[in-house]
């Protein structure tokens, strides 16, 4: 039972991190090779209110928005760089805010920040409170792509000039997929924080990045459904390989390579080619 | 005044594209631009529209100094354009490209954006468009099954779907048919109507002296003659710098 | 003297960014893929070095072996790897090639242990003196001069060789070049063997400075050849180069001036951020 708890919780957290990427780089055509330092982010200053008395449950807010905010100046960074000079400029962010953490005593430098209180409503309180946080913001997601801010996105992530010519204010929507993107990925790192109750910089490197930024394009870029399903697969296949301990990270490396190859749109595309055919 | 250029000048490192024109355009004018190749027509009308900022000078539009504007914010209040190069977002069919002009409007700023969900109206009024241009049976296809003739249809049908005061053509009528130009010259003169301007970018002399009743001249960046068609054909100026381009 | 001394680590750091990373460039230059599994090169070619020089006792026979058998492998890679995945996004090529890279590096640790290897001999350790009491190992300048040497080449074969030429009409526009008789299949291998030979003589150089090769050598190189080649303008080769050198620059002094602020990739990372945010096309125009 435990260990079930454990494993779904691993699951939700991470499909929330995957779908607030999916926000900037699957609807608004954004690259973000960083987004573990908003995952981070949120994950310190959730875990510096809590060990400061406060409930997990109003430590979200704060650690949504201290990476919201953060987020949205990275945003204006992505109204001056494009493609991949923004991938790498995001990915600079990430090393600068892990090589600031590492030098910073008061968030426990490279030792990192143990002892992080466990949440007030046990192991099922937390998997709930992330549930209903990854499911919250899928619903969100899934609304804004239907909208017609998800229109507007969707003209950007096609070719942004000419969107620009059909009236779409451009740098705004994109500030606003960097600033939703970057909250949600500020509540996942939060509430992983208090999952995992030890966090340090290495805990939010370019792995982290890379990981994730591989589950939405393994789930297809853009799609709500296949990027949750992706994340939610991707993120416990390692515990699952564990059997083989040896080979996991050959087989996960192989895995993430063979999607690509075979199914270079991911997971929807796989799909939506599956269904094509048994018409 | 509609719109008013005023001295404006473009260079692009050592090459002066656009020379000190100055251009005034009224409500329900149809103007023709035309010029020998690399005259810079197509870099007054990117100052015009916010794709280049002028070196110097000023842009007018509805008398609100425009020139540091972006062109999304100009499209909003009132301007469209249609380029040479036909750019339609290739991952939407034909009539969701118009439908994205027809809100954006009002939905080019994120809020309203956000709140609203329906886009059918719009979509209907794309489909409505596309018929008016002509290519009604390929509203539901992408544009990369379209020949080119279509895509440069959508082009205008994307530009009317916002509604615009002012309308910039760049060669609508280029790598169009003899019959299929006259239809589409046609169809650009009926669309000046008392409170909607159109500038048309032409090499096809033969259309523009139809249809457009003023034609402003430029060659290598410099202003030769604007005035009536008649007038400014006669003008042994504009006769010298296009028999030189004829020579060619 | 310290800065003096601070500079030259800094021309060493560079001059191996700078052959990592120039490999890069003349990939990302044809095909405008960012290929992280690059890095997995890197450190197979430090592993041929060492091996190699463990068994015959000759260096130069190592760095041959390290960067033919390497190049091969890089035109293996682009064939089975790459070539189908052409005309797809980009960040399908940069995701495949990170599985990739996650792949190489554990296949590293499984056939040559997870401890690293050393050469039994550490063949030029001996300081020379440059005058004023500035010193320098034989291998630090092995490895500017190797620097010097490929650059020389690469800069010999682009302008005055009919394939150099093909080279950079295909990276121009690869249509006008096909439809002048330019075989692309062709230049594309060469791109990638040159650009993966490349990268095996920086491992063998990383190597021979510290006398240590292991499975995950590869994790800065990854990250940090992007950053690079971005930095350098994305394709071009004196942009890379310069960009190399400066970056190797700016971690030497500012880990001794900012250490207690920042640790050396946030170093290196902070240097590019500002620099793209003045120039967001890099430092030089592709090309
Ligand atoms: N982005 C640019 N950078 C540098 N030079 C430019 C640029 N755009 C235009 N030019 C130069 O400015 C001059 C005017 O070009 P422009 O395209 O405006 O002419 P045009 O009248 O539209 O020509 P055409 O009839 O061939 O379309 C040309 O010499 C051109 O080479
Ligand atoms: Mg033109």
């Amino acid at each position: 039972m435990a260990y079930e708890v454990i494993l779904l919780t691993t699951m939700a957290i991470t499909v929330l991190f995957a779908l607030s990427l999916n926000v900037i780089t699957g609807f608004c055509g954004q690259v973000s090779l960083g987004h573990a330092a908003f995952y981070g982010i949120g994950a310190y200053v959730g875990a510096m209110l809590t060990k400061g008395g406060w409930p997990l449950l109003m430590a979200l807010l704060p650690a949504a928005g201290v990476a919201g905010l953060i987020g949205f100046f990275v945003g204006l960074m992505s109204l001056r760089v494009r493609h991949d000079f923004l991938a790498i400029t995001t990915m600079g962010i990430a090393f600068l805010f892990v090589g600031f953490v590492r030098k910073q005593e008061w968030l426990g430098g490279e030792i990192g920040i143990s002892g992080i209180p466990a949440f007030g409503f046990g192991r099922i309180g937390l998997l709930v409170v992330a549930l209903a946080c990854a499911g919250l913001f899928a619903a969100v997601t899934i609304y804004l792509k239907r909208s017609w801010m998800g229109f507007g996105f969707d003209s950007i992530a096609d070719d942004e000039d000419t969107a620009r010519i059909l009236g779409i204010d451009v740098p705004r929507f994109k500030l606003w997929a960097f600033v939703i993107g970057t909250a949600g990925a500020g509540v996942a790192g939060a509430l992983y924080a208090h999952h995992v109750r030890y966090i340090g910089p290495d805990s939010f490197g370019f792995v982290e990045s890379v990981t994730v930024l591989a589950m939405v394009i393994i789930g297809g870029i853009g799609s709500v459904w296949a990027v949750a399903l992706a994340a939610a697969v991707l993120s416990v296949l390692p515990l699952w390989f564990q059997f083989i301990d040896d080979y996991k990270l050959l087989i996960y490396g192989l895995l993430v390579f063979a999607v690509m190859r075979f199914s270079p749109n991911g997971i929807a595309g796989a799909l939506q080619s599956f269904r094509r055919r048994l018409r | 005044m509609l719109l008013s250029v005023s001295n404006v000048t473009v260079q692009f490192g050592g090459v002066t594209a656009v020379a000190d024109l100055s251009l005034q355009v009224d409500r329900g004018e149809l103007i023709g631009i035309i010029g020998p190749n690399g005259a810079g027509k197509t870099t007054l009308m990117r100052v015009i529209s916010g794709l280049v900022r002028p070196t110097s000078g000023s842009i007018l539009l509805n008398g609100q100094d425009v020139t540091g504007w972006t062109i999304d914010r100009r499209v909003r209040s009132g301007l469209a354009l249609a380029q040479q190069i036909v750019k339609p977002l290739a991952t939407f069919t034909l009539a969701e490209n118009v439908a994205l002009a027809c809100g954006s409007r009002r939905m080019g700023s994120p809020w309203q954006a956000m709140t609203t969900v329906n886009r059918n109206a719009e979509l209907q009024r794309g489909r409505e468009l596309l018929e008016l241009v002509g290519i009604a049976a390929a509203a539901d296809d992408y544009p990369s099954a379209v020949p080119l003739g279509h895509l440069k249809c959508l082009e205008l049908a994307r530009a009317l779907a916002l509604e615009p005061e002012l309308i910039l053509l760049d060669e609508p009528l280029a790598g169009l048919n003899q019959a299929e130009a006259a239809q589409m010259a046609d169809r650009i003169a009926s669309l000046v109507t008392e409170s909607r301007s159109i500038i048309l970018i032409e090499h096809n002399l033969r259309e523009v002296i139809r249809i457009c009743p003023k034609l402003f001249v430029q060659d290598q960046g410099r202003y030769l003659d604007f005035g009536v068609t008649e007038k400014v054909m006669a003008n042994p100026k504009v006769r010298t710098a296009y028999l030189g381009e004829g020579a060619i | 003297m310290l800065a003096l001394d601070l500079l030259l680590q800094g021309v060493v750091q560079g001059a191996i960014y700078a052959l990592i990373a120039l490999g890069l460039t003349l990939i990302y230059g044809l095909l405008r893929i960012l290929h992280v599994a690059h890095a997995a090169l890197f450190t197979l070619g430090g592993y041929i070095g060492v091996i190699v020089t463990n068994e015959t006792g000759s260096l130069p026979l190592a760095l041959i072996v390290a960067m033919v058998s390497v190049g091969l492998l890089g035109i293996v890679i682009y064939r089975l790897a790459y070539k189908p995945l052409l005309d797809q996004s980009p960040l399908v090529a940069l995701i495949a090639s990170i599985g990739l890279f996650i792949a190489f590096e554990e296949v590293f640790r499984l056939v040559f242990g997870s401890y690293g290897l050393s050469f039994e001999n550490p063949p030029l350790r001996t300081q020379v003196n440059l005058g004023g009491g500035l010193l320098i190992s034989h291998s630090k300048l092995l490895v500017i001069g190797m620097a010097i040497i490929m650059l020389s080449i690469l800069a010999w074969l682009s302008t005055r060789t009919r394939t150099g030429i093909a080279w950079k009409a295909t990276v121009t526009d690869s249509q006008i070049a096909s439809s002048f008789g330019i075989n692309i299949e062709r230049v594309r291998y060469l791109n990638f063997f040159i650009g993966s030979a490349l990268a095996a003589a920086a491992g063998v150089m990383v190597a021979l400075l510290t006398n240590l090769v292991e499975p995950t050598m590869g994790a800065v190189a990854s990250y940090k050849a992007l950053a690079i080649i971005v930095l350098g303008g994305l394709g071009s080769v004196r942009g890379t180069l310069v960009a190399a050198i400066a970056i190797g620059i700016v971690e030497s002094f500012g880990t001794v001036y900012v250490g207690h602020i920042l640790d050396r990739d946030a170093l290196a990372f902070a240097f590019l951020v500002i620099a793209l945010m003045i120039r967001p096309q890099g430092l030089f125009k592709a090309g």
